[in-house]
């Protein structure tokens, strides 16, 4: 079958559980899984065998025929969406049921699959028009998904910041694709490098798909919007959704040709994502609200590798810069697998002990091994230690940068601070999730909830397993999956079709391996001695206190004080505090939270300023007539006086 | 001929300032209508040669403004039974010191602008300015709804200054259709005054703000 009959089927697959959704939630299951499987297949056989698929119809919509084009880099995003949405699909079955959310669930799957749909449509129109409509859509779905339960007050106000956004970024894209088409004179999109008068459109796609993709500082709707949804939504939203911010930069940066300093500035802004997105995360006690911020930080290593690529483009195409894409696209794919599996991960925490908040969870490795297992794994991969995929991409950033350094000039002084930053990144997202698994799954459970957790379902089981092996699978054969990012990477620009792998993933590849097989061996040495020798359990050294309880333990906001007093300059925490100074104290607590800095410090003074000049001028207009007249005497004198001046010229 | 026509104009300008200070409502209706006929003997003076059509003009002028017009008016301050104006926006002292800096300020803007040299010597259009502005002012400072129609009356006027400037050029049918826009809009204002009366029981503009939104 060619890629054109298996996106047919997707696309029906998803119209037919688009209608089933309602009554039959079998139906429903089978027919998204079917097209998710079905988009599988046309994206592995574009990024296999490298050719584009193009589907024209004469029948128009908007009075513009419909275009249709899975090119290598459609593809390569289209696997990722086919392969969370079919994961997701089934784990909200369990996760999300009719029994606990009679009306929510239905509709939520009919959502779903509207989402799903207009994600994949956007990656494959070859449109300006049809881009922005099904831009919309996808948009639009996304917010009914967000806000599956409204009757609570912070998914309102997620959900209204998530729309507010979202039209923010989408007004940009309005005038990007109108701009662009009264410059082309069509709304056909395609390869148009040769003209040089649309590189400073750039600008505008970097606001609207940046706005989408969540990079520092205009991800302020993401961490509430990914907090409040649902898991599963939460999971495509981390893994997909935000992605296509970045499907849009990297799809026209490659079309059109970009403005010198773009390079420079999708870097740095990648750079500052990275960072500030790990150190926001690190302030976190919501579980989800964490694993929103490190987001924001993977997209910014994302743009660290896209914004070099740029850069070497400019220089005449450098080698290296096929490294740094190769990097940050391979990381598209690595963030969407380990995000979605720590979102499900945290979904199925959610799911058992009702509560979020890290400092109520503790000691669920006994009740949910296999949750606590996959968690982990996702924890490794996404701080990017070896032998998972999380190392693999960014290792091939780093190996960018570092054969930038030798290209001497501008670059290379960029991609020290660069590399710098890079590793500061994953060592705080490493201090990050030690943080997350030690509270949430070791030591003894805080709350009652915690204590009477259970472990999830085979349903929401598997597709954590799925999404577990595929991270082990790219960590432990890299070169495998080499090929389709040759492919997606020849799509962004031509010149970069070098097949062959480089050398040092080769080598990284063989590495992981032995690492993978020396910890299984420690792993088995390990286990045989404990069944050879038993297990002893006994306290752990209390300082000699006769009474610990699972309160003393170190809370979420302790292990990372340090490090989170770093940042304090740009996080701001909030900090009531009330410290025992006498003998014997009777009260004491300490509450320390991580507002949304931009949020709260930028935009919404910003808003009330607006609001306050909007009331302000609203008294001019209070029905009195004779007033009225005055205005128009002084709009009248104003215009008499530009005359005189002359300004009328 | 200039000397006559200036003379006019400038009774004109000083019955805008009477209509600016009086507080009773059937003087500054008199005021209106005076102003009203004496700018309609102007047309008289500026045309060259005699011509039936702007005598026609002339008179209709005259009738209509200075005798149908402030009819109308009367009659609606009867049905409305008021006669003072007895809380302006604007008092009666400053309305008529603004009304006096507006008419300096329109004798010297009209030295300053690059007129045609057959108008640089009269005060058309420092009387038409000075007029217009002493119109808005009424209609700004005052509450009552006749007080307004008599400033929209006196605005009026100034207009029909300024068309004179035009009398070359502009078709007297022109002239006729403003005079008979003016006269049914005051016939409609009358009707619409003695309904506000009869509603709200007084003639406050004012309380209008009551109907908005």
């Amino acid at each position: 079958m060619t890629p054109g009959w298996l996106l047919l089927v997707a696309g029906l697959g998803m119209l037919i559980g688009m209608v089933s959704a309602f009554r039959a939630k079998r139906v429903w299951l089978a027919a998204t899984i079917t097209s998710a499987v079905a988009a599988l297949a046309a994206a592995a056989w574009v990024l296999k065998a490298g050719a584009t698929w193009v589907g024209r119809t004469t029948l128009a919509i908007g009075g513009e025929p419909i275009h249709l084009q899975l090119d290598g880099l459609s593809a390569f995003f289209l696997a990722l969406l086919a392969l969370l949405g079919g994961a997701g699909s089934l784990y909200a079955m369990a996760y999300w049921t009719d029994q606990q959310h009679p009306v929510s669930a239905t509709s939520g799957r009919a959502w779903w699959n509207v989402l799903l749909l207009n994600m994949g449509l956007v990656l494959i129109v070859a449109n300006g028009l049809h881009f922005l409509i099904v831009w919309e859509l996808f948009t639009v779905s996304a917010y009914f998904l967000i806000t599956r339960e409204r009757h609570r007050r912070e998914v309102r106000a997620a959900g209204w910041l998530y729309l507010a956004a979202s039209h923010a970024g989408t007004l940009c894209l309005f005038a990007f694709f109108a701009c662009l088409a009264a410059h082309t004179g069509n709304w056909e999109l395609g390869s148009m490098r040769e003209r040089m008068e649309l590189a400073p459109l750039f600008w505008l796609a970097l606001a609207g798909f940046g706005l989408k993709a969540g990079l520092f500082p205009l991800h302020i709707w993401l961490p509430s919007a990914h907090a409040n949804a649902p898991s599963h939504v939460s999971a495509i939203l981390s893994g997909v959704a935000i992605k296509m911010g970045i499907y849009g930069l990297v799809r026209f940066s490659g079309w059109l040709p970009v403005p010198d300093l773009a390079g420079w500035v999708v870097a740095g802004l990648g750079v500052l994502s990275a960072v500030l997105g790990v150190a926001f995360a690190l302030g976190q006690h919501d579980l989800k609200r964490l694993l929103a911020y490190h987001s924001v930080e993977n997209i910014g290593i994302i743009l660290i590798g896209l914004g070099f690529a740029m850069m070497a483009a400019a220089n005449g195409h450098a080698a290296w810069g096929q490294l740094a894409l190769a990097g940050g696209l391979l990381h598209v794919w690595n963030h969407g697998l380990f995000k979605a599996l720590l979102f499900l991960g945290a979904g199925s925490v959610l799911h058992a002990t009702g509560t979020r908040e890290m400092s109520r969870l503790g000691g669920l490795w006994r009740s949910m091994p296999w949750t606590a297992g996959l968690f982990t794994l996702g924890a490794v991969a996404i701080s990017g230690l070896p032998p998972l995929n999380g190392f693999v991409s960014e290792w091939l950033v780093f190996l960018g940068l570092f054969d930038a350094l030798s290209a001497r000039g501008a670059t290379a002084g960029a991609a020290i601070p660069a590399a710098v930053l890079l590793g500061v990144t994953g060592a705080l997202a490493l201090a990050c999730f030690v943080k997350v698994c030690g509270v949430v799954f070791l030591g003894l459970p805080r709350s009652k909830v915690a204590e009477q957790a259970h472990e999830c379902g085979w349903p929401m089981r598997i597709p954590m397993i799925v999404l577990g092996t595929a991270c082990v699978a790219i960590g432990l054969a890299p070169v495998l999956f080499w090929p389709a990012i040759v492919t997606a990477s020849a799509a962004w620009q031509p010149f970069w079709s070098e097949t062959a792998a480089p050398a040092p993933l080769l080598t990284l590849g063989a590495f992981h391996l032995v690492v993978a097989a020396l910890a299984a061996l420690a792993a088995f040495a390990l286990w045989r001695r404990a069944r050879h020798n038993g297990i002893r359990r006994t306290g752990t050294w209390d300082c000699g206190y006769a009474a610990p309880t699972p309160r003393m333990q170190y809370t979420a906001g302790s292990f990372a004080g340090i490090i989170t007093g770093w940042f304090r300059w740009i996080l701001r925490p909030e900090r009531h505090a009330r410290i025992p100074n006498e003998p014997f104290p009777a009260h004491a607590k300490f509450e320390e939270h991580t507002p949304e800095t931009v949020l709260e410090h930028v935009i919404e003074p910003a808003g009330s300023l607006v609001m306050r000049v909007s009331t302000a001028v609203r008294r001019l207009q209070h029905g009195r007539l004779q007033a009225y007249i005055l205005y128009l005497l002084i709009g009248l004198a104003a215009l008499a006086l530009v005359a005189l001046m002359g300004g009328g010229k | 001929m200039t000397g006559g026509l200036n003379l006019l104009i400038a009774l004109a300008m000083g019955l805008n300032l009477v209509a600016l200070a009086s507080s009773r409502l059937p003087s500054v209706i008199r005021a209106a209508a005076t102003q009203g006929m004496v700018l309609g003997l102007l047309p008289l003076l500026l045309e060259q040669e005699f011509h039936w059509m702007v005598g026609l003009v002339s008179v209709g002028t005259v009738v209509v403004k200075g005798f149908v017009i402030p009819h109308l008016l009367r009659r609606a301050l009867r049905a409305a039974n008021i006669d003072r104006e007895m809380e302006p926006l604007l008092g009666f002292i400053p309305s008529l010191l603004l009304g006096a800096g507006a008419t300096i300020g329109a004798v010297a803007l009209g030295g300053a602008l690059p007129l045609r040299p057959e108008h640089a010597n009269s005060l058309l259009v420092p009387g038409a300015f000075a007029t217009v502005v002493c119109g808005f002012l009424l209609l700004m400072g005052r509450a009552k709804a006749i007080s307004q129609v008599c400033g929209y009356l006196i605005l009026e006027n100034g207009i029909f200054l300024f068309g004179l400037l035009l009398i070359r050029t502009t078709p007297l049918i022109v002239e006729a259709g403003i005079l008979l826009d003016l006269t049914v809009a005051v016939f409609v204002i009358g009707i619409i005054v003695d309904r506000i009366q009869r509603e709200f029981d007084t003639l406050d503009t004012r309380k209008l703000t009551s109907l908005k939104e």
